[in-house]
């Protein structure tokens, strides 16, 4: 066992922290602003670090990935833009894309020239993925498209999505899905913003009505999807652990900050035992946070891919985080439901790295998010229980239909 | 970055549970709970043998010189055997105070008894008022004609019965800032004026009793480190105390969670395994978040204290707090996934329950903790941790 930091590693921390310190995004009020700021990221190496050379990434070290992801967040910069993309959708293209794919799309996700979004559930079709109804029929050298997505993130500005569609109706419902690449111009694509609880727009519907797809656009085999879209969940799943862990940290700064003045029982918050017992609470939680980011970089950094245990720290940040803002409105009562307007000694203060302007009210309604999406946590503890500790599988309609 | 033990480190752990599984099985966990005394001395010679007890003790008297990681793997397989014994309180809680301000004639004599096997010790902190900071130190210590007598009473001092030295925390002056004096007193247990009562408590295999002290009289030699300077060397113990413990509820968590997911696989009910119903699923998914998240936050502070890492006193306050609520959730969710049979005496569990419970409440428990987490983020040097 050895947690220390190597000297080269506190050197490149050094570098790039120096980094962040001499280059600092301009106005971010536009999306073209995000975008320049992540051209400078990519320019700067920082973007795909993991990725190879050849498609545009750094073969970055998982620790130096790590760094960088750390030092973004403590910059308090936003990161990059394309999040699906560079989360899972080139990691996809990489590991299963033709050559030619793989040429022609990559670098433009990493370089965000072209916004990617994930095209997978649909109204009838969210945790029970593998029902969904889209059709996908061929027709020469293309494939027709037919049905209807939903809580797609980012759609409304993507260039391309990825999608899963239903190839083969008569095969087994986990044998018949394909997995496409759509261009989201394309005739037929009608994209509509959903609104969410938190109130602005990230998410869509999409209704796809005869779109065609050119057959060199399928990744893998006819039939394969389901497999790639397990292995892309995966990706997303892995997450950048010990970034979130400093955004966390963060977060609990300011609100000791915030605590220090914040008039409560004849005193302020700071000295309320309470109060000092849910930060305590929390600075713990996310400590032990750091360390499964620290266990899971150890593993990467020996080349050990982590399998379904990965659903172990999903489910647990997402929850934690779901603890966490509700123990913070706790402590700042109604300040911490306002999105503006309040005393701006009590503002969360920290600079977002979503669209909206952050605030304590925001990432409240927003925590509610991470135990539904990548694998509800129901979902997770399924799969922990039985992939990884091996008990029985549920008795489920569709398994029961196959046997 | 290295979160892996080495193989010396897993050997040590393999030579622990081997030992363990063989010498402590439950029927013998059960029997040293019946046994006014409350362990093995023959046992404890095998520890002794295998180098166990002076795992931590420096070589020039007897032991091997490891750190905490490899006591906390040592401590883990005692949680997962019940292990009752006075092993925590007498090769952390004795060997580190005196390690830390023994006088040499103190560590010839103690530090060398416990690494052979010889000295049974113990260290009594808590009084009445359950704090456990300096502030609960009340236990007066009077000097007399180059001695002190000391008049008082200690709670929930871990196999004080048994002990051969004990180790007395108590007030040698007043002062406003609690943690001055304080000085921590090596009495041997046949000492006039010292007397025990047991404890009826939830666990009956780490027994702990009340310690009376009348008048009892020592010379200015049972002094160990400097008086009205003991509360520096307690910090020290209380540290190491807090991260050894959480080792023992790490092992007892573990333990409670494999012993789930095996009877999920085979307990039917309904026509079917329990382990396919979810609400028993879930039950034993939480448990491996649990034991996870307690495995890092164990060995993280472990290390920490081993390479005198700055923030080496948050990890273990970390570690403590954390461990100690995540053992008791998965002990006691391991006996609702085994239903009436986790209740029955007869079966293992409440062993495990019961250790973990205890060792949640002893150096603290995790309100103490979550306070010293949030002081040490206030502290005007704030740990680096936090970026
Ligand atoms: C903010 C956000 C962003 C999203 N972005 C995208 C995106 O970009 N692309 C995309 O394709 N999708 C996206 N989604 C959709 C997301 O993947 C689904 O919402 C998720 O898979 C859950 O499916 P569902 O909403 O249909 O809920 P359901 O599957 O209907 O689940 C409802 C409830 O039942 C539980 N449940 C379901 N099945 C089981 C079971 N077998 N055992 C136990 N409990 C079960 C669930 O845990 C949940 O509590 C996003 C969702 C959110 C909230």
């Amino acid at each position: 066992m050895d947690l220390n930091e190597s000297p080269e590693h506190r050197a490149y921390r050094a570098r790039v922290r120096a980094w962040f310190e001499q280059h600092r995004p301009g106005s971010l009020d536009t999306f073209e602003d995000r975008r320049a700021w992540h051209r400078t990221l990519y320019d700067a190496g920082f973007v795909g670090m993991g990725w190879p050379k050849a498609y545009g990434g750094q073969d970055a070290s998982p620790i130096e990935q790590a760094i960088v992801g750390e030092e973004m967040v403590r910059a308090q910069v936003p990161g990059t833009i394309n999040a699906l993309g560079i989360g899972f959708i080139g990691p996809t293209l990489i590991a299963h894309g033709t050559e030619a794919q793989k040429q022609r799309y990559v670098k433009k996700i990493l370089t965000a020239e072209e916004l990617w979004c994930q095209l997978y559930s649909e109204p009838g079709s969210g945790s029970d993925l593998a029902s969904l109804k889209t059709t996908a029929v061929r027709d020469g050298d293309h494939y027709v498209v037919n049905g209807q997505k939903v809580w797609s993130s980012q759609a409304y500005n993507a260039d391309y999505a990825i999608l899963l569609a239903r190839t083969d109706p008569t095969a087994p419902k986990h044998k018949g899905i394909s997995y496409f690449i759509l261009d989201m111009r394309a005739p037929g694509v009608d994209v509509r913003r959903l609104k969410q609880i938190t109130g602005s727009s990230e998410f869509c519907e999409e209704f796809l009505t005869d779109v065609r797809i050119p057959v060199e656009n399928r990744i893998g085999e006819e039939g394969q999807g389901w497999e790639l879209a397990q292995t892309t969940l995966g990706f997303e799943r892995g997450g950048n652990l010990l970034a979130r862990v400093t955004a966390h940290k963060l977060t609990i700064n300011r609100l000791i900050e915030v605590c220090k003045t914040l008039p409560r029982n004849g005193g302020v918050a700071i000295d309320d035992p309470l109060v000092r017992q849910k930060i305590g609470k929390m600075l713990a939680e996310v400590e032990v946070l750091r360390y499964a980011g620290l266990r899971l970089l150890s593993k990467l950094e020996k080349g050990q891919r982590p399998g379904p245990e990965s659903s172990v720290d999903k489910l647990y940040y997402s929850e934690m985080d779901k603890r966490h803002q509700e123990l913070i409105l706790e402590i700042l009562g109604p300040f911490g439901q306002l999105f503006e307007g309040g005393p701006p000694e009590v503002a969360l203060n920290l600079r977002s790295t979503r669209e909206d302007e952050g605030s304590w009210a925001y990432n409240y309604l927003w925590s509610r998010a991470g135990t539904i999406y990548s694998g509800s946590s129901e979902i997770q503890k399924n799969i922990i229980g039985e992939r990884v500790l091996k008990l029985p599988r549920e008795p489920r309609a569709d398994r029961m239909a196959r046997a | 970055m290295d979160f892996d033990f080495t193989e010396e480190q897993l050997m040590l752990r393999g030579l622990a549970r081997e030992l363990l599984t063989a010498e402590c099985p439950p029927t013998e966990v059960r029997a040293q709970m019946e046994d006014a005394r409350g362990y093995s001395p023959s046992l404890w010679r095998q520890l002794a043998e295998t180098g166990l007890l002076g795992i931590a003790v420096d070589e020039a008297h007897g032991g091997q010189a490891l750190g905490m990681v490899e006591l906390a793997l040592v401590l883990e397989e005692m949680g997962r055997a019940a292990y009752p014994g006075p092993y925590l309180p007498t090769v952390v809680l004795a060997a580190s105070a005196l390690a830390a301000g023994g006088s040499r004639a103190q560590l010839d004599r103690y530090l060398t008894g416990i690494a052979d096997g010889s000295v049974v010790a113990t260290l009594a902190l808590m009084e009445d008022r359950l704090a456990a900071g300096p502030e609960g130190i009340e236990l007066r210590a009077r000097a007399q004609g180059g001695e002190y007598v000391l008049t008082g009473h200690k709670r929930f001092v871990p196999f004080g019965h048994v002990a051969d030295l004990i180790l007395v925390a108590a007030r040698t002056s007043e002062a406003t800032d609690p943690r001055a004096g304080v000085t921590i007193f090596a009495l041997d247990r046949d000492t006039p004026g010292i007397s025990h009562q047991p404890n009826v408590q939830i666990d009956l295999t780490n027994k702990t009793s009340t310690l009376t002290l009348e008048n009892v009289r020592v010379g200015a030699d049972a002094v160990v480190g400097q008086v009205d300077g003991g509360w520096k060397i307690l910090d020290g113990v209380l540290r190491r105390a807090s991260v050894a413990a959480a080792a023992v509820m790490l092992g007892s968590a573990r333990k409670c969670m494999e012993l789930s997911v095996e009877y999920a696989k085979v307990r039917e009910q309904f026509g079917q395994p329990i382990g396919t119903f979810q609400a028993i699923k879930h039950a034993c998914a939480e448990m491996l978040v649990e034991v996870e998240n307690a495995h890092g936050a164990t060995y993280y502070a472990a290390w920490a204290l081993d390479a005198a890492a700055p923030d080496a006193a948050f990890a273990a306050s970390v570690a403590k707090s954390y461990v100690g609520e995540a053992a008791r959730k998965v002990c006691g969710s391991a006996i609702q996934v085994h239903g009436g049979i986790g209740f029955t005496w007869e079966y293992d569990l409440h062993l495990y329950f019961k250790q973990a419970k205890l060792l949640e409440a002893l150096y603290g428990d995790a309100e103490h903790h979550r306070e010293q987490v949030l002081t040490e983020i206030l502290a005007p040097a704030a740990v680096p941790a936090l970026a």
